[in-house]
């Protein structure tokens, strides 16, 4: 789709393109990351009765809500960075929560 | 709200409401339907002969017999319990060979101990409009429907937001205004407006139970792979282990089976027993039912062993989940509205209704908002390419779907004499469906808005004219079964034909260089003209 054109003097720039990649991917990532340290950190522990699918229904929000929100972001690059830096956090998280399975 | 937000999700809500309108308009209008998907199979279905009922008690023999006659039906089998017969309930039972099989055997007895053992092809009239509902065009291949429908419901998901981000300014000055006096557009706005604010909840549930729907397989491959380090089946088999009684026979009789669930929950309405493995060591029975005091997914079910009736699993019967299961089940219910009986199915019918209004509106508020601002001095208003063919997708697509949806209603009755009802079904909804669309785009959406009003009423007022020829008709029939499918229909054929002549009368006196108009010539649409900046 053609980007469409906004006030270029906005303190926001629109960064179509960069920034609903960015939402889209790492948002998806982070969630899928969070839902996981849910999984392993929050009540219950890993193996509680039908979490896990709990934990799947997370991810629809989580990462729907970052889409929505990453056009905020002042440009498409703070969007990367944030979101990288956001995934990068989480998976370390996750790796740590980590612990043996049956 | 600072201006440039707002102004930044303007642009992000009509692009991602652009993209996914269409599909979810017809998601939403079929689903609407889904919500009387029983009283739709019963408008279709022949009255059946009522020789074949037999008292709950005797379900233990109409088993032994089956299983006697046709061993390979032990594996899987329903015992059916006709609704409404309580106690002394008809008994029918259903398997099929496979799970692809869309035939159904069903066996049921006589009072004088005759077996009836038949395959029915039954209606899929109500799977038809369920399919239609999860994949909004490829009822074909449900996967790929169903995942685009899941990213269709995630863009959904941004354009609400993005919708709540816009309205937050003005929300307190026009949230109730319905500016009748100025243009249309104003008011289709207006109404757009207020329709998706106050139904804010139900969306919300709506769209993000809809990507889960539509792109789970996706969600639990990521987290195998990330989160359980691909060892995600053995996480389940701990965490919802498939239940492993380990008797073999004497089964205990139906009657009693129920006699044990009603021990463990009396507020269960039982609807079915459905076993599975007899003859083996995991051998066991599912008490399927409905609680009206939770939320369930569609129905629950208790798990017994069906030679001690002891219990096996308590995971999926309301009232007896864990926290998590509960909780998962409570999500499936506000996306089917299948809690709080018929005011709710009434309110989920209506607020479908409504969304799907929503994203036609939403088209179409699109397609005005591309017109070059009109002025006077300046002779006609151009049109680009983009907007007409939109406008005149917007028209096919949404009108096809509803005409199509009412015709194959219709016409289940009258298919009822062929080999291969479902086989029509399809055909019908789809010729419908594309001719109506080819006929937008042929006719311009000015003409075909009006047109394919009028179609979408008379396929509409086709489902309560078919039943009063099945007075005049043989091979029709007269049915109670119905009568509320032939009620709503007719409501809904007489809303189709106020809108169609409202939009004729639009196309006829509107302006003459609108989109809507059908007096405007098709050469003034020119894709060589600049487009005008947003």
């Amino acid at each position: 789709m053609p980007a469409p054109t906004l006030d270029p003097n906005s303190p926001i720039r629109p960064d179509w393109w960069s920034k609903t990649i960015a939402g889209t991917v790492l948002g998806f990532t982070l969630a899928v990351a969070l839902a996981g340290l849910f999984a392993w950190a929050g009540p219950g522990g890993v193996l509680a009765a039908n979490k896990y699918q709990f934990v799947m229904w997370m991810i629809a929000p989580l990462w729907l809500a970052v889409v929505s929100g990453c056009f905020l972001f002042r440009t498409g690059l703070r969007a990367w960075a944030w979101l990288g830096g956001a995934n990068v956090l989480a998976y370390a998280a996750l790796l740590l929560s980590r612990g043996p399975l049956p | 709200m600072r201006t440039d937000i707002v102004r930044l999700y303007r642009v992000v809500h009509s692009w991602v409401g652009i993209v996914s309108g269409l599909i979810l308009f017809i998601a939403f209008y079929a689903g609407a339907l889904t919500m009387f998907k029983e009283p739709l199979a019963a408008w279709v279905t022949p009255p059946r002969a009522a020789e074949n009922l037999i008292p709950l008690d005797r379900g233990g023999e109409l088993v032994s017999r089956l299983l006697a006659l046709r061993p390979e039906a032990a594996k899987d089998f329903s015992l059916i319990l006709e609704p409404g017969h309580g106690q002394a309930g008809a008994l029918r039972l259903e398997w099929r060979l496979d799970r692809e099989d869309t035939a159904v055997w069903t066996a049921a007895m006589s009072h004088d101990g005759r077996l009836d053992i038949r395959q029915e092809e039954p209606s899929a009239v109500a799977q038809l409009v369920d399919d239609v509902h999860r994949t909004a065009i490829l009822p074909g291949d449900l996967e790929t429907g169903t995942v685009i429908t899941g990213i269709a419901s995630a863009l959904y998901g941004v354009a609400l937001v993005s919708g709540v981000i816009i309205l937050i300014p003005s929300l307190v000055k026009d949230f109730f205004a319905l500016r009748l006096a100025n243009s249309a557009k104003r008011l289709w706005l207006d109404v757009h407006n207020l329709l998706g604010i106050i139904s804010v909840p139900f969306h919300i549930v709506i769209a993000l139970s809809a990507v889960v729907f539509g792109l789970h397989d996706y969600f639990y491959d990521s987290l195998d792979e990330v989160v359980y380090g691909g060892r995600m089946q053995k996480v389940i088999a701990v965490a919802d282990p498939p239940p492993r009684p380990v008797s073999r026979g004497p089964y205990l009789s139906p009657a009693d089976l129920l006699a044990k669930t009603a021990a463990v929950e009396p507020g269960l309405i039982p609807s079915s027993l459905h076993y599975q493995r007899l003859g083996t060591p995991g051998a066991v029975v599912r008490v399927w039912g409905d609680d009206p005091r939770y939320l369930v997914r569609r129905h629950g079910f208790l798990a017994l062993d069906p030679a001690t009736g002891n219990v096996v699993s308590t995971e999926y019967l309301p009232g007896h989940q864990g926290n998590w299961g509960a909780t998962v089940s409570a999500f499936f219910a506000l996306h089917f509205g299948s809690f709080g009986g018929d005011l709710v199915r009434w309110s989920y019918f209506l607020m479908g209704l409504a969304g799907a209004f929503l994203f036609y509106s939403g088209n179409l508020l699109w397609v005005e908002a591309r017109r070059r601002t009109e002025r006077r001095a300046s002779g006609p208003v151009t049109q680009t390419r983009a907007v007409t063919l939109m406008a005149a997708a917007t028209v096919g697509v949404s009108l096809g779907a509803v005409a199509g949806l009412s015709a194959t209603i219709a016409a289940g009755r009258w298919l009822s004499a062929l080999e291969s009802i479902n086989t029509g079904h399809l055909v019908i909804y789809y010729a419908v469906f594309l001719g109506a669309c080819a006929w937008a785009f042929w006719r311009g959406a000015g003409r075909a808005g009006y047109e394919l009003l009028w179609l979408a009423a008379g396929a509409t007022a086709a489902i309560p004219a078919t039943s009063l020829l099945g007075f005049v008709i043989p091979g029709l029939w007269v049915s109670g079964a119905g009568l509320g499918v032939d009620a709503v229909a007719l409501m809904g054929a007489g809303a189709f034909a106020l809108m169609a002549r409202a939009a004729a009368r639009r196309a006829e006196d509107g302006p003459a260089d609108s989109v809507w108009s059908a007096r405007r010539e098709h050469g003034t649409v020119t894709a060589a003209q600049p487009q005008a900046a947003e």
